[in-house]
């Protein structure tokens, strides 16, 4: 299942447990969801650069298993904006359960 | 031997899904995609053996999670520079190249600036009114081009509202001299706004992908 335009709200989500790189980023939000949120991880990068262009997220060389790798972290803007994703969210979900309910 | 050839066909594929994704992508864009990617699909490959996969299907499989190379290629043109974007980084404003590169048009065109407002005065005590308002706008025009190092534009918030006078002065410019003429020359009009227009476009596409702080000057303009 892929819902279009929620990628950038489960990165910052995944990001704000924990400093990540792109693959695990990819892996915790299958996981989380219990595999039921499903999106092509080719997909993953373009909108980890616009949220690094926005200034959600910033990113670092590191080093893993000997290995160089990318991280990112959530910013300070970027939790404002998780926030808010948040609670729009719930206002979005408690409509549709109000309406899917009923029906 | 066969396994070397699987995986060889495997990185073929890896390549292929990286030469449609960075298509039209600038030098550095493409080497930061290719980076990241590579980075990734070692990663899924190497998950999918520990799995239990056969290094073939480990890679076939790390292939296909990435998607549509075609798809992928889209969202990478909208937050990375292309190689147009790149060039336009690279060789800056063209206009203002073309005034600096002659210190001479500089003067003509300061001189120009300033003999069309005072003429406009001259016009507007005589009551042609019209004439005098073209002059004017003209005048501030070419003015406002050189009024701009000496602005508090290099902001993000001054650069937008030297960008949007400057469009508008110079819509007002077109409309005044073409006055009711406008649509017969429509035609014209298109075509010279069009040169304007489209590195206008450029110029805002490269400010939403690149953060503030790496802006050079003439972006701001």
């Amino acid at each position: 299942m892929n819902f279009k335009g929620t990628l950038p709200t489960l990165i910052l989500e995944t990001l704000a447990h924990e400093t990540s790189h792109g693959y695990r980023i990819a892996q915790q939000i299958k996981e989380r969801s219990e595999g039921i949120l499903d999106f092509k991880e080719g997909t993953l990068y373009p909108a980890l650069h616009k949220l690094e262009n926005e200034g959600m997220v910033e990113s670092y060389e590191g080093m893993e298993k000997g290995r160089p790798r990318r991280y990112y972290r959530i910013t300070k803007s970027g939790r404002g904006a998780l926030t808010r994703d948040r609670a729009e969210w719930r206002e979005l979900s408690r409509a549709m359960t109000t309406i899917l309910g009923e029906a | 031997m066969a396994a070397t050839i699987t995986t060889a066909m495997a990185t073929t594929g890896l390549d292929s899904w990286l030469q449609q994704a960075t298509r039209c992508l600038a030098k550095d864009s493409t080497a930061q995609v290719q980076s990241e990617i590579r980075e990734h699909y070692e990663l899924a490959r190497e998950s999918a053996m520990n799995g239990g996969a056969s290094a073939d299907e480990a890679d076939r499989l790390a292939v296909a999670a990435l998607g549509d190379a075609k798809t992928a290629n889209r969202q990478y043109r909208n937050v990375l520079l292309t190689s147009r974007e790149a060039r336009m980084l690279r060789q800056g404003n063209w206009e203002a190249q073309a005034i600096c590169s002659r210190s001479w048009i500089k003067w003509v065109l300061l001189i120009a600036a300033a003999a069309a407002v005072f003429s406009g005065n001259e016009f507007l005590l005589r009551g042609s009114i019209m004439l005098a308002w073209k002059l004017f706008a003209g005048g501030i025009v070419i003015g406002l081009l050189f009024a701009a190092p000496f602005l508090p534009v290099y902001t993000r918030l001054g650069g937008r509202v030297f960008r949007g006078v400057r469009w508008v002065a110079m819509l007002t410019m077109l409309g005044l001299a073409f006055g009711p003429d406008a649509p017969k020359w429509s035609w014209l009009l298109f075509s010279c706004l069009w040169m304007v227009a489209r590195p206008e476009w450029t110029r805002a596409s490269i400010r939403r992908k690149l953060p503030v702080a790496e802006w050079p000057r003439h972006l701001y303009l």
